[in-house]
């Protein structure tokens, strides 16, 4: 039906894929395996034509296409449901899904009857008989709205239906409907794409699975051929990092979080040692970044203490966080980290505004010295950090806070959208940095990352600690079973 | 490292520079075309005098703007400064400094209270001082109704004195142009308008505190139109309720003129004076030409789309490279 040959697309410093063929039949369920940023979003985009791929073709049953956009793959009958949401809140659910084109009177104006009855028959069809197709998108909790996105999807009677972690906001019971009815779409001839970091999900429903690895297609197999330690085995299955670090972890604790509760995370306790690299693990909104930013003062705690070398703080700012000498790398650096349009002397002040109140040289002095110490490469330290390469504008971030001289570096995903060789750098600063007694919360999506880095690791699953690995029993398989809910001894068997 | 070369690019980005140019070729060429009526001392003083109040409100546009944040209601805190103090001194003999104080201090708290609502409340900062525009223009109206005059000697000597053959308001303006400058670019405190207008998010985790940043900026705002307000009745000898009408948009043109962007983080307090400066030349040359008044502001706005527009292609440039 589909047929993706050498697809290859590059983003500035990362070459998101890299020849991938993929070959897609009716009437199958084709699920797409990789790690986080092994380029299963990219297909999916260049599939549904909201992305032009550098090079490679597609084949439309037979006929090359360049889906150069949305509407002309819509065309074909290929519908996406997106991982993030399309819907709008403020919207009816009937009025949502039928958004592209509602059923119209011969006047042309909106028949907002048959809206309602077309939604109703929808909505049955997908085990949704409770939601009134009158009732406004934003009063929906997150499984049903997820539900409604995937309606939304199949309402324009797709022939290539792409769902892209499904799952990941719905119950079991959702999880199961929406299991029936793919089959039925399957048997209908619909040819289904289904990306999951779910194993057992993907053994109960796929027909076949491509894996894809960095960018690189693994090749693709009857999912009768695989079973889940095989295929985990060839989602990671790089060879070992040649490079150990060793560990410069001291015996006296910096961090001690106890019982701690906010938006998005529950009790989570644990310890940092000075020097120490702890690494929060899980998948996407497991509620790491959340706990992060609780502890940085930038939303509320609900309960619980954090003591920092031995004393008990709570913060309502960020400002407060950083005078006891807490740093935090966000994850998204566009929006969160640098200034784009400033220098970046200037943006290694931004921390260093409120010490004095004229401004002053030390600024400038500490660019040039973390220029030269975290090899920035640039004309000038007046250059706007916006005109710098990724690795380089991460590293300025981590300039601007190492110019604070902290105590504690919360790092978000340090290596996103970074080239090969500036992580290894990054890599090394960070090390370096524990020697020199810096403690480090590192969270991380890419698994050799924290298996390189971290002394222990914390493993969360919807918002809870589920367990704490030292580093010589972890493994990217354990990691990865135990941040999918796969593992399960039965000592904390929650679900 | 090196120093990067100036170039035209460069001269055409640094909007400080490129205005001042571009101010200096006009003077030249109005001298040059209009010796008798443009180059004369007294043509120069009346310009400086009528640009004064404008620039010292668009000092603290100037601030906002860089913040990211702009204010509709300027243009009514002068006719409610004015007219406060105004009010108190004809009406209830208040003594001259008490007046000006509780119409400055009115002023303050019409910045603290847009500030407020749009930071802690969450008001857009659109529809918020444009509610205000109307509310303090309302109670202008209140104050000075028909306008008042016959004010203490005291106050009319405030605006109305001259000293080096240039009136009192022009030494005001440059002075808090100048001591603003001066402030902008070297204090920390004003340096974070540029961060928070440049990425909130990434100001507030640098430990900046945007909400009550932004809250300064409103009061700074207001005082400093107050400030335009009570000058601006002082030189007229009159609380005028309809002063300062439509000029939240001539000091948001000037700001944009100036080098400022909508969403912020870009700009130079002397970008401020150069813009109001530029637009006084216009209205200036314009009436030594006699070109009809409705003229003017035709000009004005074709001047400023142009402006922005060469900034938009310039920023094309150099994304492409």
């Amino acid at each position: 039906m589909l047929e993706l040959k050498n697809i290859s697309k590059a983003y500035p410093g990362v070459q998101a894929l890299s020849r991938v063929s993929l070959h897609i039949q009716a009437g199958e369920i084709h699920a797409i395996c990789g790690e986080n940023g092994a380029g299963k979003s990219t297909l999916m985009n260049i599939i549904a034509g909201n992305i032009a791929p550098d090079e490679g073709e597609l084949i439309w049953e037979g006929n090359p296409i360049q889906p150069a956009s949305f509407h002309a793959a819509a065309a074909l009958g290929i519908a996406i449901v997106y991982q993030e949401r399309s819907l709008v809140d403020e919207l009816s659910v009937a009025e949502n899904i039928y958004v592209g084109k509602p059923p119209l009177t011969p006047w042309g104006l909106i028949d907002v009857k048959r809206l309602t009855q077309q939604t109703r028959l929808l909505l049955q069809g997908l085990g949704l008989d409770t939601i009134d197709p009158q009732s406004l998108v934003g009063s929906l909790s997150p499984a049903q709205k997820q539900m409604v996105e995937i309606a939304k999807a199949l309402a324009a009677n797709p022939r290539l239906l792409i769902l892209d972690e499904p799952t990941s906001s719905i119950g079991e019971k959702e999880s199961r409907v929406l299991f029936q009815m793919l089959q039925q779409l399957k048997q209908a001839g619909t040819a289904i794409i289904y990306i999951s970091h779910r194993m057992a999900e993907i053994f109960q429903i796929a027909d076949r699975i491509t894996v894809l690895k960095d960018g690189v297609g693994q090749g693709t197999f009857d999912a009768a051929e695989l079973n889940p330690a095989r295929l985990i085995q060839l989602m990671v299955g790089r060879t070992l990092q040649e490079t150990h670090f060793a560990s410069y972890a001291q015996p006296d604790v910096y961090l001690q979080i106890h019982q701690l509760s906010g938006s998005g995370f529950q009790d989570i306790s644990l310890h940092l040692h000075k020097g120490e690299i702890f690494a929060l693990a899980g998948l996407v909104g497991a509620g790491r970044t959340e706990l992060a930013l609780a502890l940085f003062g930038d939303t509320p705690i609900v309960s619980g203490t954090v003591q920092l070398n031995g004393r008990e703080i709570r913060f309502r700012h960020p400002e407060e966080a950083i005078a006891q000498g807490i740093a935090y790398v966000p994850e998204d650096r566009k929006s969160a980290g640098v200034f784009p349009e400033r220098s970046i002397t200037e943006n290694v002040q931004a921390t260093l505004l409120s010490r004095s109140f004229w401004l002053d040289a030390s600024a400038s002095a500490a660019a040039t010295h973390f220029c030269e110490k975290l090899n920035i490469k640039t004309p000038s330290i007046q250059q706007k950090a916006g005109l710098l390469s990724g690795g380089n504008q991460q590293k300025v971030v981590l300039a601007k806070w190492l110019a604070t001289q902290p105590g504690l570096l919360i790092i978000d995903e340090p290596t996103h959208g970074v080239d090969v060789g500036a992580k290894a750098e990054i890599y090394q600063i960070l090390k370096d940095l524990t020697q020199q007694g810096l403690s480090i919360l590192l969270i991380s999506s890419e698994l050799p990352e924290v298996l390189l880095l971290a002394d222990r690791i914390g493993v969360l699953r919807q918002g809870r600690l589920v367990k704490i690995l030292d580093k010589s029993e972890a493994s990217e398989s354990l990691i990865l079973s135990l941040a999918s809910g796969t593992y399960a001894p039965k000592s904390d068997y929650n679900d | 490292m090196t120093k990067q070369k100036p170039n035209l690019n460069h001269l055409l980005q640094d909007r400080v520079l490129s205005l001042s140019l571009t101010i200096a070729l006009l003077a030249v060429v109005l001298a040059l075309v209009y010796p008798q009526q443009f180059a004369t001392w007294d043509n120069f003083s009346q310009v400086m005098l009528n640009l004064s109040i404008d620039t010292i409100v668009a000092v603290g546009m100037m601030v906002l703007m860089i913040g990211g944040m702009f204010d509709l209601s300027v243009g009514s805190v002068v006719a409610f400064s004015g007219g406060m103090a105004g009010y108190l001194m004809y009406y209830h003999q208040v003594p001259v400094p008490l007046a000006i104080a509780i119409g400055m201090g009115g002023a303050i708290l019409i910045g603290l209270t847009n500030g407020w609502l749009i930071t802690r409340i969450g008001i857009n900062p659109m529809i918020q001082t444009l509610a205000m525009m109307g509310i303090v223009r309302g109670f202008a109206l209140m104050l000075s109704g028909a306008g008042l005059q016959n004010f203490p000697w005291e106050f009319i000597v405030v605006g109305q004195s001259k000293l080096l053959g240039l009136q009192m308001p022009v030494w005001y303006m440059l002075f808090i142009v100048v001591g603003m400058s001066f402030l902008v670019q070297r204090t920390t405190f004003f340096r974070r308008y540029y961060f928070i207008g440049g990425n909130e998010r990434a100001a507030r985790l640098s430990g900046i505190q945007v909400e009550r940043m932004k809250i300064w900026a409103f009061v700074i705002s207001a005082f400093l139109a107050g400030i335009a307000g009570i000058l601006l009745s002082s030189r007229l000898g009159a609380a005028l309720s309809t002063s300062g009408r439509g000029l939240e948009l001539r000091v948001i043109t000037a700001v944009i003129l100036g080098g400022a962007s909508l969403s912020g983080g870009q700009g130079k307090i002397m970008g401020a004076f150069l813009g109001a400066l530029f637009m006084a030349i216009i209205n200036n040359a314009l009436i030594i030409a006699r070109v009809s008044g409705y003229w003017q502001e035709v000009i004005l706005g074709v001047i400023l789309v142009l402006a922005v527009a060469i900034d938009q292609l310039l920023l094309r440039r150099v994304h492409r490279k």
